[in-house]
């Protein structure tokens, strides 16, 4: 999962895919916007067939939070 | 896509995206073609070498493809846009140096107001200029069909980053991105694609609910009252806001650097978008000015650049929707923050849409008269500064400046944008000046700061509270 996040992640912000973790946060560390953020979760909807809620994004900060609000979705 | 022959040359021709189209049917029914001019100003305080300058502008066309953009138009009227593959205009040079700086701001405003030719031909204009105190720069003119604030501010920082590293024999940028492959992106998800579908279903869920939304007008509720009034409706709960007189001008407050940090700060440890925190302060300001109405809409602009591709293609990809907000008195500043930071984030997912559409069924819904809506203003919250953060770029004092082209579609539109010298708040209120006075603006912007700063100080503070002291 987490080779899927760094795929996606890098095609929004210069980031190398070595310096994402799952502790990386979206904001303060990967330097993506609400719109970004937004429009990644898009992304992954398309490509792991989810559908995300807009409030409970909310609460996602990190790379690890997604994954795991990620597979809860998919009931893994 | 479709070929035509252009000057004894065959060339792939595509068709206009949404946010192009937008564009296109505003200047097809307004008489004033300048209202699609952006006329903007970028200068730094040292001493400049104009022929390399010069160079680096040609560069910077051969990279930023929507620089080098034309349009034409099919025989039953679709316009169509290709790209020329080289541009080798003249680039002129004007001396201002000894100028007053207001004069310069005037002259630069006239250029702004005269319109491009439509079609084959290029769709702005550079000019190098040399302002009084030290201060030389560019002056760009672009037209919005090709280029938004997001690509006029790319373009100046490419120029700049260009220029510097053949200065200084550093390396060059990184490369642009290809606005072709952007555009075709975007008509893919035109094309009937099952992501057009879903935003279709959302925004057809948004016209045609219940609860009618409340038009509130920046000026209080004499406008929708007088309107309630001739057209025997006490009812009526949106109104007309188009003019024959299109005339506008620009004004611009600044808000200090300290109370602009504490805005940032606020939005930084709280994990809340500053646009977010923007769209809270105006929709309560019109909350007040319409006896503390909760259902608030506003126009919010989405910049629709999330990818690389987008960030780095230029080109034009603003599309504005109305975001509604119904927020009750005894709602916190915060968790009203946080309705409508979940309400723009449903907005960013849905915001591929075509907007026209929208509008355009949205009022044949509601059975709109012509120019009839729900939101008075529309707002932009632009990130981006025009300072690079590029290492080869020297720390120098820069300067910036946006200019009129002196007629405007929609009666007020502010822009928030970081200020290029201290990165403080600039709120440029664009108007019509047959729509709103520069005192009613200052009022305007007077309750805004006043929410804002009430609310951020004690952020348990409930609305209703914030109303009642400001």
């Amino acid at each position: 999962m987490l080779e899927t996040f760094k795929k996606l992640i890098c095609d929004y912000v210069e980031v190398e895919p070595d310096e994402i973790t799952e502790d990386s946060r979206f904001i303060e560390d990967l330097h993506f916007n609400s719109y970004d953020f937004v429009d990644f979760l898009g992304a992954l909807e398309t490509e792991l067939d989810i559908t995300v809620d807009e409030q409970e994004i909310l609460e996602l900060h990190t790379v690890g939070d997604a994954i795991a609000y990620v597979k809860k979705l998919k009931g893994e | 896509m479709k070929e035509f022959t252009v000057n004894g040359a065959v060339l792939q021709c595509y068709p206009l995206t949404a946010a192009q189209r937008l564009h296109n049917y505003t200047v097809k029914y307004c008489p004033f073609h300048q209202i699609l001019n952006i006329g903007s100003g970028l200068y730094i305080q040292m001493e400049t070498d104009f022929d390399l300058l010069r160079e680096a502008i040609y560069v910077a066309y051969e990279r930023f493809d929507c620089m080098r953009l034309r349009f034409l138009k099919d025989t039953d009227d679709t316009v169509y846009q290709y790209l020329v593959p080289t541009e080798d205009r003249e680039i002129p040079f004007r001396d201002f140096s000894s100028w007053q700086e207001e004069d310069v701001k005037r002259e630069l405003e006239g250029w702004t107001k005269i319109p491009f030719k439509r079609f084959h031909s290029p769709m702005n204009q550079v000019v190098m200029i040399k302002l009084p105190d030290g201060y030389n720069g560019i002056y760009l003119k672009a037209d919005h069909m090709t280029m938004d604030s997001s690509s006029v501010i790319s373009f100046y920082r490419d120029v700049l980053e260009i220029y510097c590293a053949k200065k200084y024999g550093r390396a060059f940028p990184k490369p642009m991105q290809s606005y072709i492959q952007a555009l075709e992106k975007d008509l893919a998800y035109e094309d009937n694609s099952p992501a057009r579908k879903k935003d279709e279903a959302f925004w057809m869920e948004q016209i045609t609910c219940e609860n009618e939304p409340m038009y509130t007008d920046f000026n209080g509720m004499g406008r929708l009252i007088t309107q309630r009034r001739e057209n025997n409706n006490p009812d009526q709960r949106s109104a007309v806001v188009v003019s024959v007189n299109p005339e506008a001008s620009i004004s611009v407050y600044s808000l200090e650097k300290e109370p602009s940090d504490q805005l940032m700060h606020f939005c930084e440890e709280n994990r809340i978008p500053m646009v977010c925190l923007l769209l809270m302060g105006l929709r309560t300001t019109l909350s007040k000015f319409n006896n503390n109405e909760k259902d608030v809409s506003i126009k919010s602009c989405v910049a629709r650049r999330g990818t690389l591709l987008e960030k780095r293609s230029g080109g034009t990809r603003i599309h504005f929707f109305p975001l509604r907000t119904i927020i009750e008195p005894e709602t916190t500043f915060m968790d009203a923050l946080k309705i409508i930071q979940a309400e723009q984030n449903r907005l960013f997912r849905h915001a591929n849409f075509d907007p026209i559409e929208y509008t355009m069924r949205r009022s044949r819904y509601r059975k709109f008269r012509p120019g009839e809506s729900y939101e008075s203003i529309s707002l932009t919250y632009q990130p981006l500064t025009l300072k690079s953060t590029d290492e080869s770029v020297p720390d120098i004092p820069y300067k910036s400046h946006w200019y009129s082209n002196g007629v405007a579609a929609q009666p007020l539109y502010l822009t928030v944008m970081h200020r290029v010298e201290d990165n403080g708040l600039n709120f440029s209120f664009e108007y019509r000046k047959d729509a709103v006075t520069d005192y009613e603006m200052e009022y305007l912007y007077y309750y805004l700061c006043r929410v804002l700063f009430r609310g951020i100080e004690n952020s348990s503070r409930t609305v209703g509270e914030i109303l009642d002291m400001i």
